[in-house]
């Protein structure tokens, strides 16, 4: 439906609030607190998502009642200093999820593509990557993936895989580090032979492409199109090079020698989000954690991670399972510690991120992907709950991807296979 | 205020909304079916298939005729299968003759409309070099041998293949990273540095120092830091050093150190010692100090010492481990730390009397290839050794005395080979003129020239297999065949045969399949079908559980890859029976797989002068559970999750690949609960499932090959009991020599079932011969996933004529499954884009 985009939408909704029908609504910055709405001029609205991918038990982690006088459950208790601060989620995924194997829905976690992995699948953009070309160039990166094992959370619109940073140092010499002038200049260098190719193969293909029929035109305007992007990177690339890095009072990250130290990994990437964040040096970042079949060097722990989270409720399993995920909560709680600690103006880094740390498996002992994990934290947000949706007929996850890009400031009404624009039960906080 | 419009407006907008969306709904349900699908749908199906009910998701009503959309043709055809197979309507009583509508009305049309759409547009479309056939094109093209794929995102699968075009995206990502690679593989190819030093000699391990401090200070003496006393891990004999002891060994080879990047051979000479008639062997590891990757494995015979020689690709970072297997345990049980002394022990041993080594192995220096790509002429000797670079001493430049028109030439002939068939003339315009231009601005030839080349390696035309509609030209078609069957461009034979127009040649192609396929080259083909088609790529998707399965390891896990391939390449080299996927009466397994299987006694009659690690083919006992593939360990690892087997996951995995009839994905309904404990078995758990009828619909299909299949455990061992950490009785049998501690056998496992059509089988040899009863279906399953494969598509509604011709054919002529391979190559589905 081909309608003046913007000004119909944004009449829609008023017009329903007018009407009064019970929709949840599109927060707009029109509709925000006064203060809320200057704040949101000067400081930046972040986004972190986190996710572990062989899941949280269950047990250790949903308290009995929800609301906000929940009881702390083992997990919990680690992140006892932030009550107010975070929100669990309980009772929400993304629909139709059975893929290819048990673990294909880590490829989905933030596009909600149905079936991944089945005939006929194709992922599609991560929430991430969508905001990242709402906000465009203003920052150094546009987003940054992190990860344990390469992989990543991000996928771009045609659906491909953003490969993740596992070196801490390297990530932090890219974020802060200047070259030297010699590697500057080859970048420079190299930038500029970039787009000369990039010049000559744009008109090669556009030869090419008028002797051809209408699915081989759909390729090749595919690969145009990577072109053009490819050039934006480019000139981008070429208009920050000429800026000098933020400078930050932190030295470079020592990576971790042991691949299996899933734990310290996860720590020192943890560590780079609030330099990152503060630095404007991205707005958006991605950590994907995923163990796999290492055993981390946690004392009691001699079984794979992998292995573990198909405890098949052998009860030693289930022990060693929750040290490696309590291990996993206590970097989670640093995190937390460290946005809190963090000042911009007079509010706190964690007040204008949005942070989420959950997982794509709600049963990693039998594959199940309802019920996921999911402790939000920070941004807008009014936290300090226990949050139980409907357990059988769970919220769509995009729901609250919808809500999150709302509260940044982006016109977002659906989002992959959200079903309405917001949790309900998840408000804003005053101010 | 600008976004609070006036109240009328709002009406004004209200109308034109209504009026917009009557119109848009009214556009797309008009499409009716054609004449009788309606009728047919309303009295069989709608029952069920309503707006209430949704059954399977599918309302009649709300069906959409418009089968432009792809989304549209899915679903019609589903509805098709489901009725023509007797699927629907459940417990149906329709004859054949009161299907029409259906199968013949509904056929016609959607036959019709695919095949309309197929020969306009091909049933594939541009399809790009994944990353595996990218770095193999890089690797022809350059001459270097630098593994690169790892460098590049992950190759999206549509329908089961990185093949196939559908799932092969690009974007502005993917861009990048191909600069980034093509640049790394071009550093390699530019090799200007003196030519490396060569390292040939023959060592021993009487010479390591670290052999030698453990070896020279005496048994006992007790260490002042640690306390410990202290042991000897070796012993000495005249010709060689035995290993005696199994980790904490000092045996790194330090006196080699590779002096250049490159290919290595390594020979070495060693045999076992008191080996108590288990396995000793010798293994070989290569390792940079992080971490480290076994290169070779060989069994040894006791005091006959075997030269073995292999050659390996090995960088400036890394150094040779030599170590023993099976060695280090006596009889009681002991290694050298529980024994006071190693004199006269009686132990397991591996003892290696030399290692010899050759590398890195290059025919000419600078490298043929950089003449080939650079030019002939451009190479220069420098006067004076220029400046250090990591790969040495630069020795060489780039200058020829014309740099236009040597780039000119040398361009010409990269861009050729690159888009893999002839030019015309002026196609290399462009490059050439970047390269010229890059030259005027004053940079040098070999700069000007990478640019290039690097614009030549990102242009579709390489990245892509270019194929008109209709029959491809014999050029297209020599890509098609060898990146088919080697993953790598054609060679200049294939090149050669398209030149003269005669690849397309009915016994030509044949013979070239043919040639192609006895290739070791096709061993890529072999991997990346097999590891796709039926998941050996997922090997180590989960480790299994150390306690349940204290017999698995690496070595198990390499057989059991090698054991599919292997068994692969048999059926294809002796074009066996295409029902040997499903019972043979053969296996093709090593001795680690005979002990897994319990095949030792066969296996040792086999052939007596290969060595335990070389696969062969063993004949099967009478009453042997194994055969076909169905029974390899290495798919029921894949289809297993290293904790417990769950008859839905294999059953599934065996409709899906093996039987070609996938079943819907399952329903967003909790899954069970895996159990270890041994109180309860997975089939008491399946049991309330089927007992749902919604459940049982799907299930009475998918589960039965499961059921069979539980006789293997999750890393396919036969079991008649269930292993459990929890209630059980001890095992009786032992492992290697030992009692087994870690598990207790529980509950008895029930291999029976029934088919979905009531027949009954008792365990997975009854079930075997069921299947068999249907051998078109499995020989029309592996027609279709080869054919995707091979040819970049799926297998559309249009194409099953021909795939029920192909089966026909091979049925016809007795053939075998290389028979099915040229009856695929041939027909349109490979000769037609």
């Amino acid at each position: 439906m081909n309608y003046p985009k913007g000004v119909f939408r944004a009449d829609r909704r008023t017009f329903l609030k007018a009407s009064g029908v019970g929709l949840a609504l599109p927060i707009l910055d029109a509709f925000l607190p006064k203060g809320v709405r200057a704040a949101q001029e000067r400081i930046p609205q972040r986004l972190v998502c986190i996710c572990t991918t062989l899941g949280l038990h269950a047990p250790f982690l949903f308290p009995e009642s929800g609301g906000s006088a929940f009881e702390m459950t083992p997990y919990l208790k680690i992140l006892d200093s932030h009550r107010g601060d975070f929100t669990l989620i309980n009772g929400i995924s993304h629909p139709d999820q059975s893929g290819a194997d048990g673990h294909s829905s880590s490829m989905t976690w933030l596009t909600a593509a149905r079936h991944p992995g089945l005939a006929g699948f194709r992922n599609s953009i991560s929430i991430d990557q969508w905001l990242a070309s709402k906000i465009g160039l203003e920052t150094r990166f546009p987003s940054l993936q992190l990860s344990t094992d390469g992989s990543s959370q991000s996928y771009t619109s045609s659906g491909i895989m953003i490969p993740g940073e596992q070196s801490p140092s390297r990530m932090f010499t890219k974020l802060f580090l200047e070259g030297t002038v010699e590697a500057k200049e080859a970048q420079i260098q190299k930038l500029r032979e970039g787009k000369s190719i990039m010049d000559t193969v744009r008109e090669e293909t556009r030869q090419f492409q008028n002797q051809i029929g209408k699915e081989d035109r759909k390729k090749l305007e595919e690969y145009l199109h990577s072109v053009r992007e490819m050039e934006q990177r480019l000139s981008s690339a070429e208009a920050w090079v000429h800026k000098p890095k933020p400078k930050v009072d932190a030295e470079v990250p020592q990576d971790i020698k042991e691949s299996k130290d899933l734990i310290g990994q996860m720590q020192l990437l943890f560590e780079l989000i609030p330099l990152a964040l503060q630095t404007d040096s991205t707005r958006l970042i991605t950590v994907m954690v995923q163990g796999r079949n290492d055993v981390p060097p946690i004392p009691g722990v001699s079984i794979d991670h992998h292995n573990l989270s198909h405890h098949g409720q052998d009860s030693q399993k289930i022990e060693q399972l929750r040290l490696i995920e309590e291990a996993q909560i206590h970097a989670f709680d640093k995190l937390l510690a460290a946005l809190n600690r963090k000042q911009e103006g007079a509010s706190r880094l964690l007040d204008s991120t949005t942070v989420f740390f959950g997982s794509n498996l709600g049963n990693a002992n039998s594959h199940d992907t309802k019920n996921i994990p999911l402790l939000l934290a920070g941004g807008r947000f009014r936290h300090g709950q226990h949050l139980i949706l409907d357990r059988d007929k769970n919220t769509p996850f995009c729901n609250l991807f919808v809500q999150i890009a709302q509260q940044m400031g982006h016109e977002l009404d659906q989002f992959g296979s959200s079903s309405g624009s917001g949790v309900q039960g998840l408000e804003y906080r005053s101010t | 205020m600008a976004l609070l419009p006036h109240p009328s407006m709002i009406l004004v907008r209200m109308i034109l909304l209504f009026v917009v969306v009557r119109l848009v709904f009214s556009m797309t349900l008009v499409a009716a079916p054609p004449t009788g699908v309606a009728p047919f749908l309303g009295e069989n199906c709608k029952q069920c298939h309503n707006a209430t009910d949704m059954a399977g998701g599918l309302d009649i009503d709300a069906l959409d005729w418009a089968i432009e959309s792809q989304e549209n043709r899915q679903r019609w055809i589903r509805i098709h299968d489901r009725v023509v197979r007797g699927e629907m309507p459940p417990e149906s009583t329709l004859k054949d003759s009161e299907l029409g509508p259906i199968a013949q009305t509904l056929r016609n049309s959607l036959h019709s409309e695919i095949s309309e759409r197929q020969d306009r547009d091909g049933r594939t479309s541009f399809r790009r070099l994944n990353r595996r056939e990218f770095e193999n094109s890089l690797h022809d093209l350059l001459g270097i041998d630098t593994p690169l794929q790892h460098l590049l995102p992950e190759d999206g699968r549509a329908s089961g293949y990185d093949t196939v075009s559908e799932g092969l995206r690009i974007s502005g990502l993917q861009l990048e990273k191909y600069l980034e690679v093509i640049e790394l593989a071009l550093d390699d190819c530019v090799r200007l540095t003196e030519a490396p030093e060569v390292f040939q000699k023959r060592l021993r391990y009487h010479d390591e120092k670290g052999v030698r401090e453990n070896l020279d200070k005496a048994e006992g003496v007790v260490d002042p830091v640690s306390g410990e006393k202290h042991r000897q891990l070796f012993r000495q004999t005249e010709d060689a050093i035995v290993f005696i002891s199994h980790g904490y060994s000092p045996d790194d080879l330090r006196q080699f150190s590779p002096p250049a990047n490159g290919l290595y051979r390594i020979r070495a000479s060693a045999y076992a010692v008191d080996t108590r008639q288990e396995t000793v062997a010798l293994k070989v590891y290569s390792s940079d100090w992080k971490t480290s990757r076994m290169l070779r494995y060989f069994e040894l015979r006791e005091g006959t010492p075997r030269i073995v020689e292999f050659t390996t690709r090995l960088t400036t970072n890394d150094h040779l481990r030599f170590t023993g297997y099976g060695i280090g345990i006596d009889s009681q049980g002991k290694s050298v730390w529980n024994v006071e002394t190693v004199k006269d022990w009686k132990v397991p041993g591996m003892a290696l009397e030399w290692v010899e080594i050759d590398g890195p192995l290059v025919e000419q220096w600078p490298p043929e290839s950089v003449l080939r790509v650079f030019g002939d002429s451009s190479v220069r000797k420098l006067k004076q050794r220029g400046s250090w670079t990591k790969n040495g001493h630069v020795a060489y430049a780039l200058e020829p005395e014309n740099p236009k028109s040597e780039s000119h030439d040398a361009l010409y002939r990269f861009a050729q080979r690159a888009f893999r068939r002839p030019i015309q003339e002026g196609e290399a315009d462009r490059f050439i003129a970047l390269a010229h231009a890059e030259l005027d601005s004053g940079r040098s030839y070999e700069q000007a020239m990478r640019v290039a080349l690097r614009s030549i390696l990102i242009s579709p035309k390489f990245l892509m297999l270019e194929e008109t509609p209709g029959k491809l030209d014999d050029y297209a078609l020599a890509s098609r065949l060898s990146y088919c069957f080697w993953s790598s461009p054609p060679d200049d034979e294939l090149l050669d045969l398209a030149k003269s127009g005669k690849l397309s040649e009915a016994d030509v192609l044949r013979a070239q399949v043919d040639r192609l396929l006895d290739s070791p080259r096709s061993q890529e083909f072999i991997v990346s079908f097999a590891g796709q088609w039926l998941d050996l790529f997922q090997i180590d998707a989960t480790t299994p559980d150390a306690k349940l399965y204290p017999e698995y390891d690496d070595l198990l896990r390499d057989s059991m890859v090698a054991e599919t391939q292997s068994f692969l390449r048999e059926l294809l080299q002796k074009n066996l029976p295409i029902d040997a996927i499903i019972d043979s009466d053969f296996v093709m397994i090593d001795r680690r797989l005979a002990e897994h299987y319990g095949l030792l006694d066969e296996f040792h009659n086999s052939d007596s002068n290969l060595y335990g690690e070389e696969i062969r083919r063993v004949q099967l006992p009478q009453g042997s559970p194994r055969g076909g593939i169905m029974t390899h360990a290495s798919v029921l690892k894949v289809t297993a999750n290293g904790t417990v087997t769950s008859p839905v996951l294999r059953g599934a995995w065996i409709l899906r690949r093996l039987i070609g009839r996938p079943p819907s994905p399952p329903p967003p309904v909790n899954s069970i609960e895996p159990d270890t404990r041994g109180a309860t078995t997975i089939r008491e758990q399946l049991s309330k499932h089927r007992d749902s009828e919604t459940c049982n619909r799907c299930h009475r299909e998918i589960d039965p090959p499961g059921f069979a299949l539980e006789s293997f455990d999750v890393i396919g061992g036969f079991r008649e009991t269930y292993r459990s950490v929890g209630e059980g009785t001890p095992p009786t049998y032992k492992l290697h020599g030992r009692d087994i501690w870690e598990y207790k056998l529980g509950k008895p496992v029930d291999p029976s079932g029934q088919t979905s059509d009531g027949i009954a089988f008792s365990n997975i040899e009854t079930y075997r011969s069921i299947l068999l009863r249907d051998q078109a279906q499995i020989s029309r399953s592996l027609v279709e996933q080869f054919a995707t494969y091979a040819t970049g598509a799926a297998i559309s509604f249009a194409d099953r004529e021909q795939v029920d011709r192909i089966v026909a054919d091979v049925q016809a002529s007795g053939g075998g499954i290389r028979t099915l391979v040229h009856r695929v190559v041939a027909s349109k589905l490979f000769t037609n884009k």
